[in-house]
């Protein structure tokens, strides 16, 4: 019988994209990830904007505030803004999954018994209306000239 | 062992991410809630402003260093699920830890150059 490495990824790419049986909370830590890659996009631009553009003087600062006013610039700032507050607090629901809190009291395994992750269900609804909460107050925020 | 405590790092720079930026993100998006004109933020006097405060600075510094890790890290830990070589895995490693190095650098430089400007 060929012997199988306990590390080896036989799903390769395809991995990272395919949740199996743990559905929901497979594709919030899915979108976890791209809202993560994303942030770090967004940083390393933050970086050459409040780095290479500043240190060029006010005349460099200010053209590059003013292309940054424009709207579809605003509607990227709104997303990255999104994505931070999916990504932190989306965040804090796995620490609290991989810590093991929030299991209540152990019950007997009797069908049709609960899973871990069905368990902190409750959880991720209250974080995912949380999100959503703070989105509409972001996007009121943008809409009302905010920045 | 190492690996344990390189994660514990993970959680706590992502804690203290979360803290810092969202300091931040009131300060500068949440303007008009708080009655702030937003024009004026993106002046160059009121950055020079906010440039010249060593708490703020700190506070950048501080948000740049724990960012680059979780971020640089999470990154390290999607590409480590293709299964690399060891061999491949320590490349990625020092790659990473020079990334970091050389951007924790760039990035610091100029907070510090504007503090005594």
């Amino acid at each position: 019988m060929k012997e199988r490495n306990p590390r080896q990824n036989y799903l390769g790419a395809r991995g990272w994209l395919w949740g199996g049986n743990y559905k929901l909370e497979r594709y919030l830590y899915l979108l976890h990830r791209v809202t993560g890659l994303g942030l770090i996009l967004f940083v390393m631009i933050h970086l050459i904007v409040t780095t290479i553009f500043r240190i060029q003087g006010q005349d460099i600062w200010e053209a590059a505030m003013a292309l940054l006013s424009n709207p579809w610039f605003k509607v990227g700032e709104y997303l990255v803004v999104l994505a931070f507050v999916y990504h932190g607090l989306n965040g804090l629901r796995l620490t609290i999954q991989e810590l093991g809190l929030a299991m209540g009291k152990p019950i007997p395994p009797v069908y049709p018994w609960k899973d871990a992750l069905r368990k902190q269900r409750p959880i991720t609804t209250v974080i995912l209306a949380i999100i959503v909460i703070l989105g509409v107050i972001f996007l009121f925020s943008y809409l009302q000239g905010g920045r | 062992m190492r690996d344990t405590y390189l994660r514990i790092w993970q959680l706590f720079t992502g804690v203290a991410v979360a803290v810092l930026l969202g300091i931040h993100i009131v300060m500068l998006h949440l303007t008009r809630l708080f009655g702030a004109n937003a024009a004026d933020l993106t002046s160059w006097e009121s950055m020079l402003d906010r440039a010249r405060q060593g708490a703020l600075a700190t506070v950048y510094i501080a948000l740049l260093a724990f960012g680059l890790y979780h971020g640089l890290y999470g990154l390290r830990g999607i590409i480590l699920e293709l299964s690399p070589s060891h061999t491949t895995i320590r490349v990625i490693n020092w790659v990473f830890i020079i990334l970091g190095i050389i951007v924790f650098i760039g990035g610091t430089y100029v907070p510090i150059a504007l503090l005594s400007s």
